[in-house]
């Protein structure tokens, strides 16, 4: 690593945000108390696709403590539909309702909403209200949406296919003809679903006086949901507040505006009253956001010492019934980015998105996770047919230090990355070298061992030209704003979300740094659309480079008007040769640096209770805003490597080393970042080995609770060995690449490159995730 | 509705509640104690473990009127005046938590665990720990954090 040139950024400060959480005295959204609030339950659907004939609520406006059922004629008249229109070639402009008037398209889609004085009674009467159903025929897959005649999940999409993009550049035909072999392989990942331990919930409160709503609510994006929130209840953005204080975590499941939040704001107004909602585990997993569940194939012209001449991409992906994203935006971004770190120029995609009767896909935490399982499953697949080392297919194809700054074939730009460092770096760590004798050993005992690479190459922060160029409407820019009070505390804010990820914590150590102050005089404040500035909030890896980048220039300009005053305050001309550190202004003279005696409490004190001193012109108080637009796309980088056991009896997988190599630039907080790195692998490997969400071919979803829902426990992970390989980014200037996501595309593709390396000598492939006992198990009896 | 007492952490607390509220909504609600978290309602992801009799159990799976002659003991009373246990402390120094919402569950099962089994190897830690869920960290700085904290007090 090279030799910091920072004094707080990068040091390992445990968290800010601690010491609440760990006593119990965090303000998650149910810990909120708020007097006289109602409570809503949500009447869903058992069937995936009904026309609603009509919902009776007699019986449960009967009932004891019950004070209102609205269905979705009721929200119509309150709220405005969503319409997701974005213009983008081949994609279909959709709308939904606040809750469905017509139809339910999904098992667990919200057709009325109880309010009533507890959750409990709220829970009663919903099972009282009455509503008519006729069944209308399901499509529970990407095949039956797009099989002639299959019912429309959507009347005024013109068939199941909602979006349908191609790209071509080079000439990947005449590529094919010219190779030695093309190489072809599937992949398929299963429906997921985020799984915050805190499900969703919200808490709204109308003030019938002053015309205004506060939301509380756990979000990733405040100011983007305000905006949402406002419009579709026709209120000025003036006229409501989010409040978004702990949220016990999001992994892009709290981004969306849902149609029940929306319905209880809409019922706080309409009541007069606060009304709040906590949904249960059984409707989150039902009903809040699905992910993934989508099917690759690639085609690779490679020439027989495995260079790549051409690639060919074809992603299908199962959308769900409503569209709170653009329907495309996911699987597009693994068609961008697929070929990653590696020299290619004749590419092509397609892809299709198609609409069931499931769940509504979102972003969960890495959208395109699946890319580098595709990619460096591709580059096994190449080494498998022509019987090459899968290490020296990667060394041949991936590009050289000097080939940066490097263009995909799609234009994406790779820079300031080193894929080939953090490679080696793995694959000496996990002694790639000595391996194969290892594995021949445990062969002969009978035992099957498997170790499977991936490179990661992870685009974590999108500008606002990347979103232009995609045809997205929305910004990648983020705001932060700083205050140095005239007690000299210093007050920031920036407009993320927090979901756990220590910004506290870091963003100080970040306005520190371009303060000149100490981090624990620094107090950062988030996820209050009244308090904090209008940014678009944490979403991909965009807080470890938008945010601090944002917070960073902001302190250096509170830092420029600080040591203004200092020098006036010394009677110096200029500023030059001062310093602040840790609060204290020091002076550089002949290279010593010398005590001034002035402290930053002096200099507030003087900008706001005496600002007759101050410089010429200068303007009173210390009160900072900045906005910082990054560049379209950053990319950090990563290599993972893995080790497991597979039990051929039973199916059975056991991890027995994992190691990741990272460069992810600059470094905030070492333990937030390591921190960032275990849980995404985690996750990662939890989907790749155990979760699935499942409906059966009637489109029921049959994974209603966590005994059904498996999600990995502590006895499940190994432990993560971390090489920290991080140079600084160029593009950024605090120097930062983005992480978090990261983890997880490459845990899914090294588990499942090391499984098929432990399935070698049995001759089959597994193609699939979850890669579950059961699966493995059948892959092995076709044999 | 019934009225009937509770001992939560050495004070006595009267509720009046319908006997199928669950002890995980008195204690938030009733008790005024939103640090025992509800992450699933069915007894599965840990975070509404709370002490009956210095024993770990599910609040979650318990009707509060059922926990009348017992004593209840949830996170808030782990840090004695305001200054964190030696397991909150560890965790801490370990990063063993990220959004915390699973924290204290943690904290409340291992308090109990590590009473009997002061000196647990970490193959023991996971075990124990299996029986919370925790979404954010991947386990390995609170299985650091729990043996840190068993050898603290070692
Ligand atoms: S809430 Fe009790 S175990 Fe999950
Ligand atoms: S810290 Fe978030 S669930 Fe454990």
């Amino acid at each position: 690593m090279p030799k910091p040139r920072f004094r707080h950024i990068g040091a390992a400060l445990p968290r800010k945000e601690d010491l609440r959480l760990l006593t119990g005295h965090g303000r998650y959204v149910d810990d909120i108390e708020i007097p006289g609030a109602l409570h809503a339950c949500f009447v869903r659907s058992p069937h995936p696709h009904a026309r609603i004939a009509g919902i009776d609520t007699k019986a449960a406006l009967s009932m004891p403590g019950v004070f209102a059922v609205f269905t979705g004629k009721d929200l119509a008249q309150w709220t405005t539909p969503l319409r997701m229109a974005p213009p983008i070639e081949g994609l279909h402009p959709v709308e939904m309702t606040t809750l469905p008037v017509d139809k339910v398209r999904f098992h667990g889609d919200p057709v009325a909403c109880v309010i009533a004085t507890s959750r409990y009674l709220a829970e009663d009467a919903a099972e009282q209200v009455e509503a008519d159903y006729e069944a209308l025929p399901a499509v529970a897959d990407f095949d039956q949406a797009l099989a002639p005649g299959a019912p429309l999940v959507d009347e005024s999409v013109p068939s199941n296919l909602v979006s349908r993009q191609a790209f071509t550049t080079g000439e990947v035909a005449a590529r094919k003809r010219e190779a030695h072999r093309v190489v072809e392989c599937t992949f398929s990942q299963q429906r997921m679903t985020h799984l915050p331990v805190e499900t969703r919930g919200c808490a709204a409160v109308w003030d019938e006086g002053r015309r205004h709503l506060t939301l509380h609510i756990g979000s990733q994006v405040p100011h983007p949901l305000r905006t949402q929130v406002a419009a579709r209840m026709r209120l000025s953005e003036s006229q409501v507040t989010i409040s978004s204080l702990d949220v016990g975590g999001g992994f892009g499941q709290k981004i969306a505006l849902y149609r029940e939040e929306l319905t209880v704001a809409a019922a706080s107004r309409q009541l007069k009253r606060p009304v709040r909602w906590r949904e249960d585990r059984m409707e989150n997993l039902l009903a809040a956001s699905h992910a993934r569940e989508d099917r690759c194939r690639t085609r690779a012209a490679v020439t027989k010492e495995g260079r790549l001449l051409g690639l060919e991409l074809q992603i299908e992906e199962d959308f769900g019934a409503y569209c709170f994203y653009p329907a495309n935006y996911l699987a597009r971004v693994v068609a961008m980015i697929l070929t990653g770190p590696y020299k290619v120029r004749d590419y092509a995609f397609e892809v299709k998105v198609a609409l069931t009767n499931k769940c509504g896909n979102g972003p969960m935490r890495a959208p395109m996770a699946i890319t580098s399982w595709v990619m460096e499953g591709t580059m096994d697949a190449i080494a498998r047919e022509l019987a090459l080392d899968p290490l020296e297919v990667r060394r041949l194809n991936m590009v050289e230090p000097g080939e940066l700054p490097y263009a995909m074939p799609t234009g994406e730009v790779i820079a300031d990355i080193t894929p080939r460092e953090t490679l080696e770096a793995a694959v000496k760590a996990i002694d790639y070298a000595g391996f194969r004798a290892r594995q021949a050993a445990a062969r002969r005992e009978g035992r099957y061992l498997g170790l499977g690479l991936c490179s990661v190459v992870e685009s974590t922060t999108y500008g606002s030209r990347f979103y232009k160029a995609a045809g997205i409407p929305g910004s990648g820019h983020e705001a932060a704003w700083l205050r140095i009070e005239p007690s000299g505390a210093v007050n920031a804010s920036v407009g993320l979300g927090p979901t756990g990820q220590g910004y506290e914590t870091a963003f100080a150590q970040v306005v520190a740094e371009g303060l000149g102050v100490e981090p624990a005089s620094v107090r950062v404040h988030m996820g209050n659309t009244d308090v904090a500035p209008y940014g678009m909030g944490s979403r991909g890896a965009r807080g470890g480079t938008a945010g601090s980048a944002t917070l960073f220039l902001c302190a250096r300009d509170a830092n420029e008007k600080v040591l203004a005053i200092a020098a006036k305050m010394l009677g110096f001309d200029s500023p030059e040769g001062l310093r602040m550190v840790d609060g204290r202004v020091e002076r550089e003279v002949l290279g010593e640096r010398i005590e001034t005696g002035i402290a930053l409490a002096q200099i507030a004190r003087t900008a706001y209770l005496d600002p007759t001193a101050l410089p010429a012109g200068m303007a009173p108080g210390l009160d900072f805003s900045k906005t910082y637009d990054p560049p379209p796309m950053t990319y950090s980088n990563a290599a993972h490597a893995c080790e497991v056991e597979l039990d051929p009896e039973t199916g059975a997988l056991r991890i027995l080393r994992y190691f990741v190599a990272e460069d992810c630039g600059t470094v905030l907080n070492p333990f937030v970042v390591e921190g960032q790195q275990h849980g995404a692998i985690a996750m990662g490997l939890s989907g790749a080995l155990l979760e699935h969400m499942r409906y059966d071919e009637h489109a029921q979803n049959i994974t209603g609770s966590l005994a059904d829902y498996l999600v990995a426990t502590a006895t499940d992970l190994p432990r993560f060995e971390i090489l920290a390989m991080h140079t600084p980014s160029r593009g950024n200037p605090v120097g930062t690449k983005g992480m978090a996501e990261g983890g997880v595309m490459g845990s899914i593709g090294a588990i499942a490159n090391a499984v098929n390396d432990a399935l070698a000598p049995f001759g089959v492939i597994a193609d699939r995730q979850p890669l579950s006992p059961d699966y493995l198990r059948s892959l092995l009896r076709s044999k | 509705m019934l009225e009937f007492e509770l001992n939560v952490n050495g004070e006595r607390h009267s509720v009046r509640a319908e006997p199928r509220k669950l002890l995980s909504d008195v204690l938030r609600e009733d008790c005024r104690l939103t640090g025992t978290h509800v992450g699933c309602e069915h007894g599965v992801c840990g975070a509404c473990t709370v002490l009956i009799d210095g024993q770990p159990a599910r609040a979650c799976l318990l009707y509060a009127v059922q926990m009348q002659d017992h004593e209840i003991t949830t996170i808030e009373a782990i840090a004695a005046g305001g200054r964190p246990g030696a397991l909150q402390q560890a965790l801490h120094e370990a990063h063993g938590l990220q959004c915390g919402f699973c924290t204290a569950g943690i904290v409340m099962t291992f308090e109990a665990y590590l009473k009997e089994n002061p000196h647990p190897s970490e193959e023991e830690v996971r075990d124990v720990l299996s029986g919370n869920l925790c979404r954010c960290t991947g386990y390995q700085n609170i299985v650091a954090a729990i043996l840190k904290a068993a050898h603290a007090k070692a």
